[in-house]
């Protein structure tokens, strides 16, 4: 036994203090919820100098992935963790790598795939992964996070095969509970021993071609090769298991029952669920009842024998899922015991249930009835825990509909009259108090006088305003997903356009708006060149509030540099973030759209004026972008209050200058130094919590590069302007 | 290390529900109170928030079990029916969730900022006016309820407490623990017993060394009645399964297919005035101007424009705010180019004058529902934290 600490933790800080002391190389990632603590818990401990870990924050999570596949294939020992749509995204990475067999570790913090969207914990994400030829360990709690975590890492540089360690979103990744860790790295180094590469891929004396092309001929051999390393992984577990008892003294099986030995019925279950059943079961045990709970350690390889051993000679089976594999009749780990069942000749009577989706909470008194349905005879397979719902009686619309004429009033210009028209979002809206997003938006709607159609892509915009069963929506609104909003508008666009042409709907402009923020404009940026260089005619607009603020605020590309984030913590090894927020304006004009231009909430006229100016061009010519700087008190940590002087120390500071470029023209709408109110960029990092730190003096040369850049870029500008069309 | 067997009498686990707003630091109350049990209670314990808001004002939950050292935590659900229920935030009361599960058993702590409530079942109820004292001491609302909580804990001193306030904070914000441990103090002595239902208002016995402020006292009756009225009004309209969650009303039967939502504009039902924190804006009305900044600068839609004439011409003029949906920002403070609009004490307006509702409505809702922001955020900020501790905002 090696010596051991206590940690007072949960299951996402135990996978960081893992992966910290197995010393990997190397972390792609990209911020998703609930997995994203494990990026911020080895950003922290980076910016103090506890690892040297590289963590490339990648711009999706399908070039995450990539970026840890690059990583493994060059020799180092990479890292990644994802969840839900995350893991879909990057989904076709995964055989890829299995496939050429480069190993490395995944932790998979399992939430509900969308849509609709939810954040929450369900097993629907890791069942995409059963057939992409990763091992997956499931951990059911935050000690077996850590445990599996440095078992992983062993299994897959010993089978040559990426691994996950998947557990319960929140209830695993979140929950604080008591731990116990290596007092020192250098247990766990050894016992995961030296990365070996078969075929180094940088020795250039002896090189190597990865990825080859393959005929039918060849293929299936491969897959015969990765069907091997996959069984090898199912004999070499128990051993690894045993091993590392010696080290630990917790010792793990691949399959696990509690009070199945004597058991008629019998629960099976995956993760959390399978801690709290077990206090059910004590429970009915003590009142004389047969009953007992199983679980599974490994999904992949399934470990059909052990379960069978555990749970084989029960009368009554019940396999409860955390999600469906629709139309299969159970979920993807009722399919998997009920055909182990039936391989090992079990008699058992098995029902399977669907509960708990989207992180609708498993209690003892679930697990109780649960076992009380395994004895009842029933319907082979049923939902657990659904609402019918009550119709009540009908209340009519709480507002009337907002008709073109209501809102024609050829007033944009005027801050007094552009009250007279009907709000398209209504109030009750969730935003923290004095949150940016709203502001902007209204300030958008309210220069657009034609009819909107609305597309949000993830992010605070969409989630403050549409918790279900309400929608603070007043016009035709869609979410979609973070990286393809502005595709999905070309296709709403393209049909109204051929549904008015054959005359089913009314003539007349509707103005497509996509509406962006919280670093869309990150994963989201390849769909909204490609819609702009195929020139559909909408509107993208951008609410930059620099950071992913719906996940916590992680750093997005158009964080400032400097400034600090859950991904970007300021220490003695770390300034915050370390490269400059992108010119999106200009990679989108670049695309030679007829109109990109930047607004800010304290110049409201000029909003509003760009806002018409974009949607003529979204509704005659083409695609048309405004971005707008936009205030998130919470994370830039100033006053809710002050924001609309914190955005106009933005633009005095010419950080975010206001301009447009129309028909390839730019234009200069506001100069700060003409109008005598030119501020260095000090004084608006000044001005917020998430950049003050800046204007200490060790700073000095990180707060003069980002002057020197928003300097350079200015004059650039001007330079671009047409001496035709001086500043207004 | 001090032993605290007695709440383990008759029980496998002692359970604490933190009731509170994010903003308020229940997220980090929580951890530490873990800690402490694991650290200096010899204890074994578990914390967690509830999933999905670390947003300011949004309502959070924290959950606490304490056990026998030996035993391991094998319940990862959340706390149902608590032994102790800790609310960091008066308004919270006005929603019938807050005290779901609460019975004879079950001692309450309540954050006293206007008037005290009555409240309904529990066998003790506590107060601490924790926003004054941490305001006073340079603390925050969550260290004060710590103090407090230890105190109904059955502690007999502070020196567990002190010490995971070091241990947390002491390292990152050595600036910060002198002023917390200070409200640490503050609220583990200044905690005092309330009284519940059917006790008589001259029953009230104080803790030892405890100090009611005579404000609240006098305040007591209207405050009571008035919360009793109307939880009695919230009660009994809204359905609940064992664990306090309300049941959707639109389910697979009667939903439309896909979340399809018809319901435009529905989020106008939301009551918003829980998660603000104290102030609102006040309009006075004969120095506006009705330039239209206000509106412009709101973010929750809240002045009401109506067309009408000034100084001689035909415009939209200002009528006044909606404060259902005022989340007290005062960003429209910051803006007024004429001081009509002023940062106002919430609690010494209780009627609005300028109170309109939204003058788009067709109809009023049949009641508005009292709620917070929506939640969403998962991690904590990478400030929450610094805020909670004390650092600066």
């Amino acid at each position: 036994m090696k010596k051991q600490v206590m940690e007072f933790a949960s299951g996402n800080e135990m996978a960081s203090i893992a992966i910290k002391q197995i010393g990997y190389d190397l972390m792609g990632y990209y911020p998703i919820t609930p997995s994203t603590q494990i990026a911020e818990n080895l950003d922290l401990m980076r910016a103090g100098g506890e690892t040297d870990l590289i963590m490339v924050a990648a711009e999706g999570e399908h070039s995450a992935a990539g970026i840890c596949y690059g990583a493994s294939v060059a020799g180092g020992r990479a890292v990644n963790a994802t969840s839900a749509n995350g893991l879909l995204y990057a989904l076709e990475q995964f055989p890829v790598q299995s496939g050429t067999r480069y190993p490395m570790v995944m932790n998979v913090a399992c939430r509900t795939v969308s849509g609709p969207l939810s954040i929450k914990g369900d097993h629907s994400d890791i069942m995409y992964m059963l057939n992409t030829g990763w091992p997956i360990l499931f951990a059911a709690t935050a000690q077996q996070v850590y445990d599996f975590n440095i078992i992983a890492l062993k299994l897959a540089e010993t089978v040559r095969l990426p691994v996950v360690v998947a557990y319960d979103g929140f209830f695993t990744s979140h929950q604080k509970g008591r731990c116990y860790r290596f007092a020192k790295e250098e247990a766990v180094k050894e016992f995961v021993g030296r990365k070996k590469e078969p075929y180094p891929f940088l020795d250039l004396e002896h090189p190597v071609t990865v990825g080859s092309y393959m005929n039918e001929a060849d293929l299936i051999n491969n897959r015969y090769q990765l069907h091997l390393a996959m069984e090898e992984a199912r004999n070499l577990l128990p051993s690894l298991f045993a091993s590392y008892a010696e080290i630990s003294g917790r010792a793990y099986d691949m399959a696990k029952g509690c009070y199945c030995e004597d058991a008629e019925e019998i629960l099976v279950v995956l993760g959390s669920s399978f801690d709290t059943a077990s206090e059910a079961v004590e429970e009915m045990r003590g009142a004389g009842k047969k009953v007992g709970i199983a679980t599974v350690h490994s999904l992949r390889p399934f470990p059909g024998e052990e379960l069978f051993s555990v749970i084989g000679h029960a009368k009554n089976i019940l396999v409860a899922d955390r999600q469906d594999s629709y139309g299969g009749c159970g979920g993807n780990l009722s399919l998997e015991v009920r055909a182990m069942l039936q391989r090992f000749g079990s008699r058992a009577k098995v029902r399977s249930l669907v509960y708990g989706l989207g992180g609708k909470e498993f209690f003892k008194e679930d697990a109780k009835e649960m076992l009380r349905l395994a004895k009842e005879s029933g319907e082979d397979f049923a939902y657990y825990g659904v609402t019918a719902g009550e119709t009540k009686k009908e209340e009519g619309p709480l507002f009337p509909p907002i008709t073109r004429e209501s809102t024609c009033l050829g007033a944009r210009q005027n801050l007094n009259a552009v009250t007279a028209m009907p709000g398209r979002i209504a109030p009750g809206h969730g935003a923290c108090p004095g949150c940016g997003i709203p502001v902007n938006l209204n300030l958008l709607l309210r220069g657009i006088e034609d009819p909107v159609v609305l597309l949000f892509q993830t992010g605070c915009a969409m989630i403050v305003t549409t918790a279900y069963p309400r929608t603070a929506f007043r016009v035709p609104y869609l979410h979609n997903l973070f990286q393809n909003g502005a595709a999905t508008l070309s296709g709403i666009a393209e049909i109204c356009y051929r549904k008015q042409e054959k005359g089913e709907i009314p003539k007349g402009d509707i103005i497509f708006i996509m509406v962006s923020g919280d670093g869309g404009m990150d994963i989201g940026m390849g769909s909204a060149l490609g819609t702009a260089l195929r020139g559909h005619r909408l509107l993208i607009f951008e609410y930059d509030n620099g950071g992913y603020m719906n996940t916590g605020y992680q750093l997005s590309y158009s964080t400032p540099l400097g400034a600090k984030s859950s991904t970007s913590h300021v220490g003695k090894n770390q300034y915050g973030k370390t490269f400059f927020q992108k010119d999106m304006v200009k990679i989108m004009a670049a695309t030679g759209i007829p109109y990109a231009a930047t607004v800010a909430e304290s110049h409201p006229v000029d909003f509003m004026k760009k806002a018409a100016k974009a949607a003529h061009y979204a509704k005659t010519t083409g695609t048309a972008y405004v971005k707008a700087i936009s205030a998130c008190p919470l994370n830039w940590n100033d006053k809710p209050m002050t924001e609309r002087r914190v955005i106009e120390a933005a633009v005095n500071s010419c950080y975010f200058p206001l301009y447009e470029i129309e028909n390839g023209i730019t234009r200069l709408s506001y100069d700060p130094e003409k109008a005598g109110k030119k501020i260095p960029v000090a004084d608006w990092l000044s001005m917020m919590g998430r950049t003050k730190h800046l204007l200490k003096e060790e700073y000095r040369e990180v707060r003069e590069a980002l002057q020197q850049e928003t300097d350079r870029r200015y004059q650039e500008l001007k330079k671009q302007l047409s001496e035709t069309f001086p500043t207004r | 290390m001090e032993k605290v067997n007695h709440l383990l009498a008759n029980r496998d686990y002692y359970e604490i529900r933190l009731e509170s707003i994010g903003g308020l630091g229940a997220n980090l109350c929580g951890k530490m109170l873990g800690e402490l049990g694991i650290k200096y209670l010899d204890l074994n314990s578990s914390s967690f928030s509830s999933y999905g808001s670390e947003k300011t004002g949004t309502p959070v939950k924290g959950f606490i079990r304490y056990c026998e050292k030996e035993k391991e935590i094998r319940l990862h659900s959340s706390v149902v029916a608590p032994d102790l229920l800790v609310v960091f935030h008066q308004a919270l009361l006005s929603n019938p969730e807050t005290l779901h599960g609460c019975s004879e058993k079950t001692k309450v702590i309540l954050a006293v900022e206007s008037g005290i409530p009555v409240l309904p079942k529990a066998h003790e109820v506590y107060g601490i006016e924790a926003q004054k004292i941490a305001m006073e001491t340079h603390s925050r609302i969550n260290i004060v309820m710590l103090g407090a909580m230890l105190k109904v804990l059955g502690l007999t001193d502070l020196s567990a407490g002190e010490r995971i306030c070091e241990d947390t904070l002491g390292k990152k914000y050595p600036e910060a623990l002198e002023g917390n441990l200070e409200g640490l103090k503050r609220g583990f002595e200044e905690i005092y017993k309330i009284r519940t239902e059917g006790e008589s208002a001259d029953n009230l016995t104080k803790l030892p060394a405890a100090a009611a402020s005579p404000m609240a006292m006098e305040s007591v009756t209207e405050a009571a009645t008035a919360t009793a009225e109307s939880m009695a009004e919230a009660g009994p309209t809204v359905k609940e399964d064992f664990t306090g969650t309300t049941r959707p009303e639109c389910g697979y039967d009667n939903a439309p297919l896909g979340g399809v939502n018809p319901r435009a504009g529905s989020t106008v039902v939301a009551d918003l005035s829980p998660s603000r924190q104290g102030f609102i804006p006040i309009f006075i009305k004969e120095k506006c101007i009705n330039c239209g900044l206000c509106f412009s600068t709101c973010p929750d839609m809240v002045f009401q424009f109506e067309k009408g004439e000034f100084n001689g011409k035909e415009m939209m003029i200002n009528q006044g705010l909606d404060y259902y949906h005022c989340k007290g920002c005062l960003r429209c403070v910051d803006v007024c180019p004429v001081d009509a609009l002023v940062r106002g004490v919430e609690s010494e307006h209780q009627k609005k004058d300028f109170f309109l509702p939204n003058k788009e409505l067709l109809r009023a809702p049949k009641d508005y529902e009292k709620t917070g922001p929506d939640g969403y955020v998962t991690s904590e900020s990478y400030l929450t934290e610094q805020r909670m501790e004390g650092g600066e905002v």
